[in-house]
């Protein structure tokens, strides 16, 4: 089985450059999501892989295939787009067959496999119903049964849920994701929901600027961030500035632990900490203990936030509901403590580049 | 999403018992007005249609379908019949059928490729385009008229670059004079039907991009990549997607610039043989021309009207029936 692999990529429009040196390669039966905000080249990508679009350097590996040459048509990986692109003139039935029509089935054989397909979506009863007669939701699972009927080697998702309401892109995150898993198709999604992308993906690939900036398994994702960007970019993060000194770090007077020392004495440094890491008046902890006040109190249903000011600046912290902390409330004082574990030290010229 | 209450509207559209409602001063102003300039000349020229012909004078209004009878077989029918007529009334329906045909053949692509330029682009193309309009019939046909005339035009310069001499020693100059555009020295346009119909196609080319344009430029973009990904090549993604979702402005095009065409005059007197004019040319001879009978050319008018109004049901009874197939 085949991985799809992407060998110094690079696109230019005119003078700007919306993809640099990208090399990545997509196991085979595995989902990948290409994350990042918007214009950081993620949907350039996607479509340089479906053929839509012809990199201006670099080679589309599929296996020892070079597939860089090769029209869209002629690639034919399965593509769902962001608004769908179903075609207004078909019903659902003529949607999903459409790539077989055009490969010159037969109708009743293609029936068939539509008829499979549509089981799979669970939109069996729709078959003959006009486009326009659907809702977002059904119409997206046309796209993806219209997208899987050519059995595509690579099936590819630009920004699939976009279109979707809150509740209704929660379950077909889940559904879409158990239906690749059930097909071990190789696929590629591209999103600037990380929670979209967490949900969904074996792999993520965190992009900025047209460049890679990480890639890994969600958890590592969220808990070994590579970079200022991806630790501020995936979930919520607090920053604050320092100077490494004697293989600590100096932030004003204070002087915190972060673990072993892995910068000269000197260098300035950018200092993050996840919001549900940071300790609210743990009495064991001797270290990386800050003095704090309340500013205000954010109950967010399954969790509760607290803001706070302190003399690195304002932190906060996030407690699950029902977890330790005391009820606080604005102006109480407090100690929060930062453990060096959790704590994740950057160049501060890299917080700088992507700010 | 809000609800609607049915019966309210139900209560709106049912008048109240006893009270009738009366047209306004301003309505029967404006019925007045459409009947006036719309129904009147045509119910005119249908009444004058059945009126007689006074030799050596005018007319007089009557009841008589002898102008009906000289149409379809002749003035002296049953003695002698002639299709004369009929024949031109012929050539109208296919100068007409081949003109917008090759006009929205031709605008097609051009509109489809320039709603892929930019806005600029585009704006400027249409701007140039809508200056064209301003030209009139005759100006045109003046211009395709020296283009295309025997001694100045395209026909000169086939012969002074030698494309003639390579037609007589390739045979094909035989096959245009069978066709009619060759006469025994040189490659000729005037008089010939190729000539009528790229004039006439010539003359709407811009209402057919005009009337295109909005359908093309609101074609979804990602239904003809979608396309692409799932294998069709280009000419399979217009025919399977671009066509089928502008078909309705396209036949609407079609069927506007034909109705157009129908009554096209002064490129069919120039460019036409004279057996193959139209019925334009033969009402216009009745009414103002040599033979002045105003309710012959009333009769021509009305028929070519009707005959206009089937096909155009005609293209919409097809339409209607390719839609309703499975």
């Amino acid at each position: 089985m085949d991985n799809l692999i992407l060998h110094q990529i690079r696109k230019d429009y005119g003078k700007v450059r919306a993809v640099e040196g990208v090399d990545l390669t997509f196991a085979h039966g595995e989902l990948t999501a290409l994350l990042g905000p918007s214009g950081c080249g993620k949907t350039t990508l996607l479509r340089m892989i479906a053929g839509l679009e012809d990199p201006t350097a670099g080679k589309i590996m599929l296996g020892v295939r070079d597939l860089t040459p090769m029209a869209a048509h002629q690639r034919k990986f399965g593509m769902v787009f962001q608004n769908f692109a179903l075609f207004p003139h078909l019903n659902v039935r003529e949607n999903v067959c459409y790539a077989l029509s055009i490969a010159g089935m037969p109708k009743a054989q293609a029936h068939e496999r539509a008829g499979k397909l549509l089981d799979l979506v669970q939109l069996s009863a729709f078959a003959d119903r006009a486009i326009g007669a659907l809702s977002g939701g059904q119409r997206q699972r046309v796209a993806i049964a219209r997208a899987l009927a050519q059995e595509p080697e690579v099936f590819l998702l630009d920004e699939p849920m976009s279109a979707l309401d809150a509740n209704l892109r929660e379950a077909m995150q889940v559904e879409l994701r158990m239906l690749q898993q059930r097909l071990g198709i190789t696929t590629v999604v591209v999103t600037h929901d990380q929670r979209e992308a967490m949900t969904m993906a074996d792999n993520i690939v965190v992009m900025s600027n047209g460049r890679v900036e990480q890639i890994g398994p969600p958890q590592d994702i969220y808990h070994k961030p590579a970079n200022a960007f991806v630790a501020d970019f995936i979930g919520r993060a607090n920053f604050f500035e320092g100077v490494i000194q004697g293989g600590k770090i100096a932030c004003g007077d204070l002087t915190l632990d972060a673990g072993a020392a892995r910068f000269l004495d000197g260098s300035a440094v950018v200092v993050a900490v996840r919001p549900e890491r940071a300790v609210l008046d743990n009495t064991d902890a001797q270290a990386n203990k800050i003095p704090a006040q309340v500013t205000f109190v954010r109950d967010v249903g399954s969790t509760r936030d607290i803001h706070l000011s302190t003399p690195l600046g304002p932190i906060i912290v996030e407690y699950a509901i029902g977890e330790g902390a005391r009820k606080f409330t604005r102006g109480d004082k407090a100690q929060v403590q930062l453990p060096a574990q959790a704590l994740y030290v950057y160049p501060a010229e890299q917080r700088r580049k992507s700010a | 999403m809000s609800s609607i209450d049915a019966s309210a509207i139900v209560q709106r559209d049912v008048p109240v018992k006893g009270s009738r409602r009366f047209p306004t001063p301003t309505q029967i102003v404006l019925w007045t007005l459409v009947l006036a300039l719309c129904v009147v000349p045509f119910v005119l020229v249908l009444v004058i249609s059945f009126g007689e012909k006074i030799e050596g004078a005018s007319w007089v209004f009557g009841f008589t379908g002898a102008n009906y009878q000289r149409f379809f077989v002749g003035a002296s029918w049953p003695e002698t019949t002639t299709f004369l007529y009929l024949n031109r009334l012929y050539y109208s329906v296919f100068y007409a059928v081949i003109a917008s045909v090759l006009a929205v053949m031709t605008a097609f692509p051009f509109t489809y490729f320039m709603t892929r330029m930019s806005r600029a682009a585009q704006s400027r193309w249409l701007v140039f385009l809508l200056a064209t309009l301003s030209l009139s019939e005759v100006f045109i046909v003046m211009g395709w008229d020296i283009l295309l005339s025997n001694r100045s035009g395209l026909p000169m310069v086939l012969r002074e670059t030698g494309v003639t001499d390579w037609l007589k020693q390739t045979g094909w100059f035989d096959v245009l004079r069978e066709w009619g555009m060759a006469n025994p020295r040189n490659v000729k346009f005037k008089t010939s039907v190729f000539a009528t119909v790229l004039t006439m196609s010539y003359l709407v080319w811009p209402y057919a991009v005009i009337l295109l344009y909005p359908a093309l430029s609101r074609l979804d973009q990602s239904t003809v990549e979608a396309a692409r990904t799932m294998g069709a090549g280009p000419w399979t993604v217009v025919r399977t997607v671009v066509l089928p979702t502008v078909r309705l402005p396209l036949i609407g095009t079609l069927f506007l610039l034909f109705v157009f065409l129908l009554g096209i005059y002064v490129s069919v007197t120039v460019f036409a043989e004279p057996a193959k004019q139209t019925l334009a040319v033969s009402v216009y001879e009745s009414v103002r021309g040599a033979t002045l009978n105003a309710p012959f050319g009333a009769a021509q008018a009305v028929i070519l009207l009707v005959t206009g109004g089937v096909c155009l049901w005609l293209g919409q009874v097809l339409v209607s029936r390719n839609r309703a197939k499975p």
